[in-house]
């Protein structure tokens, strides 16, 4: 490959978008080429500032009221005929109501879903555990960037195995890992950077099994993930942002998946 | 619209309502317009919904943003504000800042307005894309689908937009 193809690849690597091999190849490239590494660090430079500096917006809760009345009339002269038969014209608006809190609940449903699980004093102590993490000192137990020297120095500690992956070439390195307490066993804790912000991953094998879709919350100012699949648990939290916070969590997703399909 | 419908129109659509918003905020460049444009992009989802048939998430989320993003454009095209304001000029500005102090630390409080105002000069098939990346969290898949674009080309626009942004940045320390 050309300095210039390398060049063309940058946005794409500092953006997680190139592949594992193509990311390794442009690793090895930015350690002897200083423009590159330059541009590189311009651009990390660049993606910071834009998610510190420039706002997302919330929509106005005026825009919010007039989009939830503008559906409910688009939809409600819809159905217009059907529905009024069946119910009486306050009862619909009062249905529409509730449909529209239930579409709020949606949104912040994660305590209500999860608390049938104890998921809510499980995410209390995930919370403290990563702000415990982040105290001088506390962060890991073995400091690696290597998967293949974290996974094993859990052996012995714990009752499993967890798998452990490096996204370096997403943009996520693997910063170590350390053993914590939650839910009433000892569990996993593995650390993952992404630019300045941690990422702290927990995981142990669930209690009862069956898979459990993703969800978020967002607490004091942390996103937590939430998923689990037949062998693992996950916790995941972080101070960065929930769009990149998402990637990671598909990445993990997708890494033990093809993990257990391969088995 | 059957109410299991409209239900489930308001649990997948409305929690990307500050997405839209968001979008629609950075293509218009002003709260009204935005307003209108996310009104009328939910009346034009809602209609469509129908033929929806991905799953609540980030899915839907990309779907939503493409009807603002489409909409947003229709906007435009009605009231040609791009045409009449200043578009980031290339030639003026990167003759005078190529290789002028890459490393140096952002001042904060003359970025923080001078970087959204690039971004808002930028032309809108730039903006859109870093909109799109940076605030939004997309993948070079899902803009390149709501942009209705080739993965490639969402990769040259997402470099030549980043480009411009920090030629402007050092541009605006420059002339201080």
């Amino acid at each position: 490959m050309t300095h210039r193809e390398f060049e063309l690849q940058l946005d794409a690597y500092v953006d997680g978008e190139l592949a594992p091999e193509e990311a390794r190849e442009l690793e090895a490239h930015l350690k002897g080429c200083g423009d590159c590494a330059q541009v590189h660090d311009q651009r990390v430079a660049l993606s910071t500032a834009i998610r510190a500096q420039v706002p997302t917006f919330r929509a106005p809760d005026a825009l919010r009221s007039r989009v939830r009345a503008a559906v409910s009339k688009e939809a409600g002269v819809e159905a217009g005929p059907r529905l009024r038969g069946r119910i009486a014209p306050p009862l619909v608006g009062r249905w529409l109501a509730l449909a529209a809190s239930l579409a709020v609940v949606a949104v912040g449903s994660w305590r209500l879903a999860r608390s049938r699980a104890g998921g809510e004093a499980l995410a209390a102590q995930v919370l403290a555990s990563h702000v415990r993490s982040l105290m001088p000192g506390h962060l890991t137990d073995v400091v690696s960037s290597d998967q293949h020297t974290v996974k094993p120095w859990f052996n012995g500690k714990l009752d499993f195995s967890p798998p452990v992956y490096d996204f370096v070439g997403r943009g996520f390195p693997l910063l170590g890992g350390r053993l914590d307490y939650m839910g009433s066993r000892p569990v996993a804790a593995l650390v993952y950077g992404r630019r300045q912000h941690l990422i702290n991953v927990f995981l142990w094998p669930p209690a009862s099994g069956g898979s459990v879709g993703a969800a978020t919350t967002t607490q004091q100012g942390y996103h937590l993930l939430h998923w689990a699949t037949p062998a693992y648990a996950y916790w995941v939290v972080s101070d960065l942002g929930l769009p990149e916070l998402r990637d990671f969590a598909g990445l993990l997703r997708a890494a033990d998946s093809s993990a257990a399909s391969a088995k | 619209m059957e109410p299991s419908e409209l239900e489930r129109f308001e649990a997948i659509v409305l929690p990307h309502l500050d997405a839209a918003y968001t979008l629609a905020r950075y293509l218009t460049r002003n709260d009204e317009d935005a307003q209108d444009v996310v009104q009328d992009a939910y009346l034009r989802a809602l209609k469509y919904f129908g033929g929806f048939r991905g799953e609540a998430g980030a899915a839907a989320r990309a779907w939503v943003l493409t009807i603002v993003r489409n909409t947003a454009h229709t906007w435009r095209r009605r009231h040609r504000s791009d045409a009449l304001a200043t578009e980031f000029d290339e030639e003026q500005h990167s003759e005078a800042i190529a290789g002028n102090h890459p490393g140096a630390a952002l001042d904060r409080d003359l970025a923080r307005a001078s970087l959204r105002q690039a971004l808002e000069r930028l032309g809108p098939e730039f903006r859109e894309v870093i909109v799109l990346r940076e605030l939004e969290g997309l993948s070079y898949k899902e803009i390149s689908d709501v942009v209705g674009v080739p993965v490639g080309t969402v990769m040259s626009r997402l470099s030549r937009a980043r480009q411009r942004l920090q030629e402007a940045l050092s541009a605006g320390r420059e002339g201080r």
